[in-house]
């Protein structure tokens, strides 16, 4: 079986966050990328496929600028991945997602691929459009919010869970499909050491962004959420103490009853 | 210029090491250090990831890590728990003298299968009667056949009570001194080998730290490393190796210390500010500062001066000496910030006190440190 999975880097959530120079955008010179969180629930759904089905091999692709886009291929490789397309989005993309899909369908249509996993969004700009878009490009069914994503080489299909609204959805599949995962719901693994070594050697295949229209959206401005104020801490020996000041601040300071 | 920028194989190694620190080793550090427990789980992940035998080459399954690079690991892992580092790093110490002193035929032999799997070993030099005069050690190994007859006791052997393996400093004859002690490699299963029971310890209490008895223990010439008397130039070259990573340690607690004490200022008010804007506080901050900043370009300096070939014994000592005694100075500081907070075992900083302390006592007491920085300075003014 062949699994294409889409990786992005985003900010570490650890990192402060600044306005670039232009005021459009995050500062990409002071933040520091990692892989996103809900991709690398999708590395370990394809991992975990990996080793349930023999013969699956693992391909990650992404879009994006250097160097964060690479180093992210690599971290999908140190995970387990068998190999890596980067389509090098230059130094000024957008980040419109229409324009990420259709740069991502271009290369995952040029490789072989029965399965394309993504996380279901990013953390950064929470989009959550990507998989649905190359379910469209690549004309293939998609499914977002799946979680615990089996094959079943009885039926020759997938068979997959959505956790939605009012309860639990069951579904089967045949391939291909493209699948947005839920996070967090596998335990992603910790890429090792000797691995990480590796990765540093390993060959990143490029490719390059599809043409094509739609997608124009720029971001206009950046700006930080304005500094939290009138914070208190109260300090306290024991859960009564903390109880007790906590009312009388409540009622004699933000008087919030009488 | 040196260039001090990590390259981005060294900064995933150190995201690695962070967030093993962060995730799997900070969460148990206070539980640890309260009860005494050694968290076995916590060491076997950190074999799992390729923590542990880092000075090992590849070759025989270790993860064949220059100095450098092993400094930024276990400054990482420092950050979240000084005792637990202790114990993740014993093996690089304790596996040093066969890498320096062992043939290829041992190296095969002991080395492969250690590393291949979870394994603690131990290195067993210090002594009840002594540790820095280690010329002076007493535990005898008399030839017996085609081997080695031990008999003695050694002391303060971190992971001692879980070790499978043990490299032990021993002398084929007292009155030769430094000229009699001869290194063995010796598996806990041999006949005669016991450890003692856990000390308890003012810090490093999440590792395990005992005496062992060597009672009678046979010990084939195939197991000696290195010839006969060379025993005490292999414990030199290795801890020429070995303290620089207690430099990084060290500095892993000083920064923790002041990471703990600036988040603190920030959010602790008294005459109706916050206490970082207090120029008391800013001026203590500052200092740490330049203390744990010090410390970390020591310590990558001694490691590059070792990456180079060069023997790095004058380097790594100062990076070794300065860095604990600025992780105590930075402890201390951390807890006068937190003012009686500090002081309380419910919060973060007396622990790096304590565990700050024991940096300034082993691989080489600070005292000892001083006479070798003399000793090797004063080699340049004769």
């Amino acid at each position: 079986m062949e699994i294409v999975v889409c990786v992005k880097p985003v900010p570490d959530a650890e990192t402060r966050l600044r306005a670039s120079p232009d005021g459009r955008t995050l500062d990409p010179e002071a933040v520091k990328f990692v892989l996103a969180g809900y991709d690398e629930s999708a590395v370990e759904q394809a991992l975990l496929l990996k080793e349930a089905v023999p013969g699956t091999k693992v391909h990650a692709v992404a879009y994006g600028p250097a160097p964060r886009t690479e180093e992210v291929l690599r971290s999908a490789v140190a995970l387990g991945c068998d190999q890596a397309t980067w389509v090098d989005s230059g130094p000024d993309a957008t980040g419109d997602p229409i324009v990420a899909a259709r740069a991502l369908a271009g290369a995952i249509a040029g490789l072989a691929h029965d399965l394309v996993l993504c996380g279901k969004q990013a953390g950064d700009d929470e989009s959550g459009l990507v998989a649905s878009a190359l379910g469209a490009l690549l004309s293939v069914p998609d499914f977002s919010c799946v979680v615990d994503l089996r094959w079943d080489a009885a039926t020759s299909r997938f068979r997959f869970q959505r956790p939605v609204e009012a309860g639990l959805e069951s579904w089967t599949s045949p391939t291909p499909f493209v699948v947005g995962l839920q996070q967090a719901w596998n335990d992603p693994r910790t890429a090792k050491l000797p691995a990480i070594l590796k990765s540093r050697k390993a060959t990143i295949g490029r490719a390059t962004a599809a043409a094509g229209t739609g997608g124009e959206s720029r971001p206009e401005k950046f700006e930080l959420p304005p500094p939290r104020t009138g914070a208190k801490m109260i300090e306290y020996r024991t859960p009564q103490e903390a109880a007790e000041k906590l009312v009388r601040i409540l009622r004699e300071e933000a008087k919030v009853f009488p | 210029m040196p260039d001090f920028s990590l390259s981005p194989e060294q900064q995933s190694l150190r995201d690695l090491a962070r967030r093993f620190a962060r995730s799997e080793m900070a969460p148990h550090a206070a539980e640890c250090d309260r009860t005494g427990r050694f968290p076995e789980e916590i060491y076997r992940k950190a074999y799992e990831l390729g923590l542990m035998n880092l000075n090992v080459p590849t070759e025989y399954g270790g993860s064949g890590l220059g100095a450098v690079d092993q400094c930024l690991i276990v400054e990482e892992l420092a950050h979240a728990c000084g005792g637990m580092t202790t114990s993740v790093i014993a093996n690089c110490l304790a596996l040093e003298p066969i890498l320096l002193g062992g043939t290829p035929e041992q190296k095969d032999r002991i080395l492969k299968p250690f590393c291949a799997e979870y394994h603690l070993a131990s290195f067993c030099l210090t002594e009840p009667s002594g540790g820095s005069d280690a010329g002076g050690l007493k535990t005898r190994a008399r030839r017996d056949g085609d081997g080695y007859v031990l008999d003695g006791e050694k002391c303060f052997i971190t992971n001692a009570p879980h070790a499978s393996l043990y490299t032990v400093f021993a002398t084929v004859d007292p009155n030769l001194r430094h000229k009699g002690i001869t290194a063995f490699a010796i598996p806990r299963s041999a006949e005669g080998v016991t450890p003692g029971k856990d000390e308890e310890k003012m810090g490093h209490r999440a590792s395990s730290t005992s005496t062992v008895r060597f009672d009678g223990v046979r010990v084939p010439a195939a197991d000696r490393l290195g010839e006969e008397g060379e025993g005490f130039s292999l414990a030199m070259r290795t801890l020429d190796q070995t303290r620089t990573p207690i430099g990084a340690l060290a500095t892993g607690i000083a920064q923790a210390a002041l990471d703990h004490a600036a988040a603190y200022a920030l959010k602790r008010q008294t005459f109706g500010k916050p206490i970082a804007e207090h120029q008391a506080i800013q001026i203590k901050l500052a200092n740490m500062a330049q203390a744990v900043h010090a410390a970390r370009l020591l310590t990558w300096h001694a490691a590059w001066t070792i990456e180079r070939g060069a023997k790095g014994t004058l380097e790594s000592s100062i990076a070794k000496c300065f860095a604990s005694d600025a992780a105590l100075h930075v402890a201390d500081e951390a807890i006068q910030t937190f003012g009686g907070y500090g002081y309380m075992k419910e919060y973060p900083v007396e622990k790096l006190l304590r565990d700050a302390k024991l940096t300034q006592i082993y691989e080489g007491a600070n005292e000892i440190q001083r006479t070798v920085i003399a000793r090797e300075l004063l080699l340049e003014y004769a």
